[in-house]
């Protein structure tokens, strides 16, 4: 199994040249306004403000296609459960207790294209940054929360290990999980008690494996002189540019457009 | 924080997804469980596993959900409002599988925050949302229970971070 993770594409892009404080802070923002939209205007406003997002990007439609797919099921999910429990306006269909409404139909739209937007701009977050910089800038972020005692260094350096391993130990699972089947192990047939029975036995080396492997890399990095943040300097830094700052002010323009549109 | 013990919540958390990712015998229809939930009685044996589940939730809600911003709020917030709950009440409850009762009570519970997420985006029926994310939680809290207490068994957790 292929796991991509952050399935980042890497184009010379505004986008891709972004600082990623600046996304994050964007896309978060981003969620929250897109409650803002409640009519044909605002909607629509928000497909063509992520269009462009798309498009600036330089990543290939096919990529934002692929990112849809698993989640295809939930938008029709979505769609239907809200096509058929809004019962305002006249009945557009009816079977037995089944109705489907124009305001029903009007609202599964609506929500339909909420979670499209949703799911297309943070795709773009992670098609467009790499996984080790949206570490960086969430440390960055995190930064104040130092003042409340909050280990921010020792957070954002957990989870750098947890990306540079999970590759690793996917590896390491798929490999337990083919020499148990070949003694026999059954993992997805048989009673719900069977199953996990057959989990343990897949369970043990796995932890035995991570916690050697963690013991290693501790001991490694401390032999190296590693002291946590004190004095610990960056290869990397990060710099706000004024396309950051552009970003930002766009949303926030975006915002001000939804407040007048909103009906 | 001492570097073995966030080297090993780091390690932990890569674990936390791989398992999500590869071992998925509990899915029945459109119900799918989070294997790696299980995981959450790990707290239970040493709260010091509490970074180490808290960023794998993290890590996957960021790079694999498809509501990354409501599911990092949500998510992330259930599963730490959960675990503080276990951590504390585990002062007061020295028996293991009386503490795994509760930790899986409190998670299958605190399932309402993420029904609540559903109903606020998308607009899905709460009471029902609940019941169905509940009853994935509870199963798969409830099958971990023995299968954590056996890996324990055999490892002891609360030694090695």
């Amino acid at each position: 199994m292929e796991l991509i993770i952050g399935q980042y594409v890497p184009r010379s892009s505004v986008i891709h040249r972004l600082d990623p404080r600046a996304k994050l802070i964007g896309v978060f923002l981003y969620v929250i306004i897109v409650f803002l939209a409640n009519n044909w205007p605002t909607y629509a406003l928000l497909a063509v403000f992520t269009a462009s997002g798309v498009a600036l990007s330089n990543v290939p439609l096919r990529y934002i296609v692929r990112g849809l797919k698993p989640v295809l099921f939930l938008i029709v999910f979505t769609f239907v459960l809200n096509a058929l429990f809004t019962h305002q306006g006249p009945a557009l269909f009816k079977f037995g207790w089944l109705e489907l409404t124009s305001a029903g139909f009007i609202q599964a739209v609506f929500i339909s294209i909420r979670l499209l937007v949703l799911i297309v701009a943070t795709t773009l977050l992670t098609l467009t940054t790499t996984p080790i910089d949206i570490t960086d800038g969430l440390e960055q972020l995190l930064s104040p929360l130092k003042k409340l005692r909050f280990p921010v260094h020792e957070f954002a350096l957990m989870m750098a290990i947890a990306l540079r391993f999970i590759p690793t130990l996917v590896e390491e699972t798929e490999k337990i999980m083919k020499a148990q089947t070949a003694r026999g192990a059954e993992f997805s047939s048989g009673s719900l008690v069977k199953r996990a029975k057959a989990i343990v036995p897949l369970l043990v080396p796995l932890f035995v494996g991570a916690f050697k492997r963690a013991e290693e890399l501790a001991m490694a990095m401390e032999a190296r002189g590693y002291r946590g943040d004190v004095g610990r300097t960056k290869w990397r830094l990060l710099q706000w540019q004024t396309r950051d700052t552009v970003l930002l002010a766009s949303i926030a323009l975006l915002t001000a457009a939804l407040v007048f549109l909103r009906g | 924080m001492k570097t073995k013990t966030f080297v090993a919540n780091g390690i932990l958390a890569a674990l936390y997804i791989a398992v999500s990712f590869l071992i998925q015998p509990f899915g029945f229809t459109n119900i799918q469980f989070r294997l790696s939930e299980m995981f959450n009685h790990m707290v239970v044996f040493n709260k010091r596993y509490f970074f180490g589940i808290v960023a794998g939730v993290f890590l996957t809600n960021l790079f694999f959900s498809p509501m990354v911003g409501y599911d990092l709020v949500f998510g992330v917030g259930q599963s730490v409002i959960s675990l503080i709950i276990t951590i504390l009440s585990a002062k007061f409850v020295q028996n293991i599988w009386a503490r795994m009762a509760i930790n899986t009570a409190v998670f299958t519970f605190s399932m309402c925050l993420i029904a609540w997420e559903l109903n606020l985006a998308f607009h899905y029926p709460f009471f029902f949302t609940w019941l169905t994310t509940a009853i994935g939680e509870f199963t798969v809290m409830a099958v971990g229970a023995p299968i954590m207490y056996a890996i324990n068994k055999r490892l002891h957790l609360e030694d090695l971070v």
